[in-house]
């Protein structure tokens, strides 16, 4: 008598029931990595609300075009990709129109007024920081920094040489060490 | 910054080899990269995923066309079977009969429907119909680069709606089809005619 076999519906299993039609299957998708791609998106815009647009820009490109999705047993990485290019367009936009003044600084969470304050200034610095950073030197420093990957695993995501990210990472912090200087940290 | 410094960041070279003058100095971008990990969010703010879905299903059922309507001057034209290729090469937009075929699961009559549009500016167009179930999975072609697309589907003869989707976005009308359907949501679809080649 065999009991009952629970697993995990596979990325590629919920490619192909997408594709086929079932908008649950698609939800699915969003709910596996609408967290990596937010994540992403609000440490490259530096606000909530502009990654939630990010995000959701992203999602509707990929529904758009799963069925241009050549490797579905990695949908996480190709819509990944999708949503890296999505926030680049996103920032090259608003470059042009947003100030540096205007990138606000991220909600303190800390439970101690004092530490919560020394917290916020400390975001608002980073995040300036960050924010002063070009596009393709915040990616990649973002990738590295804050969500951990490997420079080959960045290499094979944005298509982009291992030597050229490491270049990229290198100047990111050389300015962000001059930027961080500049504002007392 | 000193390279070797870079290279430790990098996760190449372990602390204990950098000179001690370098180690204070990476002690402090340690710090200041656990508090930069430290302030990036744990994940999406809940809910995102529902106002995603809704988003992806009111694009699907609302595509709107923003696309320049003077970069598409489609027409009409019925092209006889060997006339086609040179009639694409005088025309920006072509809908034409070029072939009947046979379906071989139904046995019902099909016409080989070729689409042109002129979309200089476009990395890709597709053609989404009733024919298709408005899924982007035909792509029209443009292997000279000239920014005229091409595209040939086999269609049943009948009354078909259809658009085009440009950049995998962007859905436009055919400003220049014969003629229009609405589509229930404000906006109007092409409509093309076939008939077969004997006439039904």
């Amino acid at each position: 008598m065999r009991g009952l076999e629970i697993r995990q519906v596979t990325d590629a299993e919920l490619v192909r029931d997408a594709l086929q039609g079932s908008d649950r299957a698609f939800g699915e998708l969003v709910r596996r990595y609408q967290d990596l791609l937010f994540r992403h998106a609000e440490r490259m815009t530096g606000r909530q609300d502009d990654a939630e647009d990010v995000v959701q820009s992203a999602f509707i490109k990929a529904h758009r075009s799963l069925d241009r999705c050549r490797d579905p047993e990695h949908v996480g990485a190709w819509l990944f990709r999708i949503g890296a290019n999505v926030c680049k367009d996103f920032l090259k936009s608003r470059r042009a129109t947003v100030s540096l003044e205007q990138v606000p600084g991220l909600p303190a969470t800390a439970d101690d007024p004092q530490r919560e304050a020394e917290m916020g200034s400390m975001r608002d610095q980073i995040e300036r920081a960050l924010q002063s950073l070009g596009v393709e030197q915040r990616e990649a420093f973002v990738m590295k920094h804050v969500e951990g990957w490997s420079y080959v695993e960045m290499a094979e995501a944005l298509s982009v040489s291992v030597p050229a990210l490491k270049m990229r990472v290198h100047r990111a912090r050389e300015e962000l060490q001059v930027l961080l200087e500049s504002y007392g940290r | 910054m000193d390279s070797r410094l870079q290279d430790y960041l990098d996760g190449d070279l372990p602390l204990e080899q950098l000179p001690v003058e370098l180690r204070r100095e990476a002690a402090t971008w340690d710090v200041l990269l656990d508090d930069i990990r430290r302030t990036a969010p744990a994940g999406a703010p809940m809910g995102l995923d529902a106002r995603v879905l809704a988003a992806v299903a009111d694009k699907r059922r609302r595509s709107r066309p923003r696309w320049f309507e003077w970069l598409l001057r489609p027409r009409m034209v019925p092209v006889p079977p060997a006339a086609a290729l040179a009639a694409a090469a005088l025309v920006f937009a072509v809908i034409s009969t070029v072939g009947p075929s046979d379906d071989g699961a139904t046995g019902e009559p099909q016409v080989y429907v070729q689409f042109i549009v002129d979309v200089p500016a476009a990395e890709t167009v597709h053609l989404v119909g009733d024919f298709n179930e408005w899924q982007p999975t035909v792509e029209l072609e443009d292997p000279d680069g000239d920014g005229v697309w091409v595209g040939r589907v086999s269609l049943q003869p009948g009354v078909h709606q259809y658009m085009f989707v440009i950049d995998g976005s962007d859905w436009i009308t055919d400003p220049n089809a014969v003629s229009y359907q609405d589509d229930g949501f404000g906006q109007r679809n092409a409509v093309v005619a076939i008939s077969s080649f004997n006439g039904t």
